[in-house]
């Protein structure tokens, strides 16, 4: 479904990602690990289309070429990055914006733009799943509101847009147990086999709830590790110093099952 | 229209209980001792386009309210300029006078037809003790017009003035307001919009004279401006002597849209008296790229994420409305979809 090869991004001629290969099936759940600075949040906006890097490689979904298309034509084309800092828009009512981003994307795709009665009826069945309150919907977008509730309506978004690949870029940082229990519960309700996840981590904390396929280390803008939850124990215990400039005669014998570079 | 009132299209006498609509001709053979007190001030103390006004102006509305009379409905006064062989320029005046404990909302709007002239008005509103103003004016001339407003305004104690602005129309299009806090406790929020396209110059100049004890003022204004045109604020906090408890706040954001638009931002306090709370702040900024890219991830095409971006900033000065068909008008006005 997602066919990334040799992504390159760069910022003013200083790279930060070196040649990223990552193959995401239907229905998977990819978490994207690694320590700070080593390019995953990089990683999450060069496929959503952030426009300040030198992009190289190639990143397809569903055949369509993502790294081509502006922002707005990707999300249409199935993308949806959950952001690790999501922007607050003071003015912008949510559900406007919710309404308008969900329309935006149905003329896109060619559906027939859903009137604000029955957008209603999607939103509070979104919000349910973020244990949202109502009057969260009358609120300006993300404005003053508490990092929980900035991720919990990042996964709202999520929940409306109904995309084919989700990015998630550190949803879990600064939440306690409770919203994390909230947000994965969310996330896991929205998995399906039409549907891909990419979660971008520091912690394992987050794969307790939501259990990868598969798991990618992530150093100096390259993959230097793939494997399966167990790689995400290993780093829990062993941090990413077995991996940070690294040499791969030295890398340690893990339990590894369906490498997938 | 074009300085004298328009019986036919007007409302006079007492449409309402407590309300008295007359004419400025009129009322100054009615009741000349009611007018006596904000009769303009003469040209000697009046800057030059006062003076014009005065000279050109001789008619207009007056809006009496009687004491204790809360009018609910909005009272609307309409300046049109419509340049003819005879006439330039739409001179022009309005009195509002609230008598203790009344309440009411004004609406002035200035439009126009042309190429050339546009509104000179004048408002010249006095607020009795405990009685409540919402003034909202609206100046949308045409872009080859001009308007030319002025306002002044004396507080009770205990009134309170809520004044919104849009400034929207014409090519150069400028608001002076004087407002005296005259007795204690008076409070005075102006809050406004101003915002320009083409080679518009729109101008705002305010100075709040805090004049008694314990008065509170707020000066809240933000400017959209676009192309080649200006934005100006220029705020004063005047704070005399003897007005100690004094809480003013001032603050003034713009958004240029264009490399070519200017904001000029000048705040101006004098504070002549102890136990005085003043604030100002100005900002100056464009579009917030994480905001439009934030918008676009969601798959909001680029023209359209910046118009409900323009439209979260503009929409605070709106919103600061209280009547709904006045805030549809305005929001349809300044072009919104249903935001």
């Amino acid at each position: 479904m997602l066919h990334v090869q040799n992504l390159t991004a760069s910022i003013g001629g200083t790279p930060i990602l070196n040649g990223v290969d990552l193959e995401v099936g239907p229905g998977e759940v990819h978490a994207m690990m690694g320590p700070n600075g080593s390019g995953k949040s990089t990683f999450a906006h060069a496929l959503a289309g952030r426009d300040s890097y030198e992009i190289g490689g190639t990143a397809t979904l569903e055949g369509a070429d993502l790294l081509t298309m502006e922002p707005e034509a990707r999300a249409a084309a199935g993308v949806f990055i959950g952001f690790q800092y999501p922007v607050e828009i003071p003015g912008v009512n949510n559900m406007y914006f919710l309404r308008t981003a969900l329309n935006s994307v149905r003329r896109a795709r060619g559906e027939t733009e859903i009137g604000a009665r029955d957008f209603l009826a999607v939103a509070h069945e979104a919000m349910g799943l973020v244990e949202m309150n109502k009057d969260f919907l009358n609120r300006s977008v993300n404005a003053g509101f508490s990092g929980g509730e900035k991720k919990r309506n990042e996964i709202l978004q999520m929940a409306v847009l109904e995309p084919r690949l989700a990015i998630l870029d550190e949803t879990d940082s600064g939440l306690d147990i409770d919203a994390l229990q909230i947000i994965a519960s969310g996330v896991n309700a929205l998995r399906g086999p039409e549907r891909s996840v990419i979660m971008i981590t520091h912690y394992q904390r987050l794969l307790d709830y939501i259990r990868p396929d598969f798991v990618h280390v992530l150093v100096d803008g390259r993959i230097v590790e793939s494997g399966d939850h167990a790689l995400a124990l290993h780093l829990e215990d062993h941090g990413y110093a077995d991996f940070v400039n690294h040499d791969l005669d030295d890398t340690p014998e893990l339990p590894l099952t369906g490498v997938a570079t | 229209m074009n300085g004298a009132v328009d019986p036919d299209r007007s409302q006079l006498g007492d449409p309402l209980a407590g309300v008295h609509l007359s004419t400025l001709v009129d009322a100054r053979s009615e009741h000349p001792e009611r007018l006596a007190p904000h009769l303009p001030p003469t040209t000697d103390d009046a800057d030059a386009f006062l003076a014009l006004n005065i000279a050109y102006g001789s008619d207009g509305a007056v809006i009496y309210v009687a004491g204790g009379h809360a009018v609910d409905a909005p009272i609307h006064v309409v300046h049109i300029a419509l340049p003819d062989e005879t006439h330039n320029v739409s001179c022009s005046g309005v009195v509002i006078r609230l008598d203790d404990g009344a309440s009411a909302t004004v609406v002035e709007t200035s439009l126009g037809d042309g190429d050339h002239g546009g509104t000179n008005t004048r408002t010249t509103i006095a607020l009795g003790e405990g009685s409540t103003l919402s003034h909202i004016v609206v100046q949308d001339v045409e872009p080859t017009q001009v308007h030319l407003g002025r306002i002044a305004v004396t507080q009770g104690s205990r009134s309170a003035f809520r004044s919104h602005w849009f400034n929207l129309g014409g090519t150069y299009g400028r608001l002076v307001c004087d407002v005296r806090l005259a007795g204690e406790e008076a409070s005075a929020d102006l809050s406004g919009l101003y915002f320009g396209r083409g080679s518009q110059t729109l101008d705002q100049q305010i100075t709040v004279t805090h004049a008694a004890p314990n008065c509170t003022s707020r000066q809240r204004f933000r400017g959209v401006l676009d192309d080649q045109s200006t934005g100006v604020f220029n705020g004063g906090i005047d704070v005399r002597p003897g007005a100690d408890g004094t809480d003013a706040q001032q603050s003034n954001d713009n958004l240029l849209l264009s490399d070519r638009a200017e904001a000029n931002t000048q705040p101006r306090l004098e504070i002549l008296a102890d136990d005085v709370t003043c604030k100002h702040g100005a900002t100056v900024g464009q579009l917030d790229d994480n905001a439009l890219y934030y918008l676009r991830s969601r798959g909001i095409d680029e023209p359209a994420a910046r118009r409900l971006l323009i439209h979260g900033f503009a929409d605070e000065a709106v919103e600061a409305v209280d009547n709904e068909v006045l805030r549809a008008w305005i929001t349809e006005r300044l072009g919104h979809a249903d935001a």
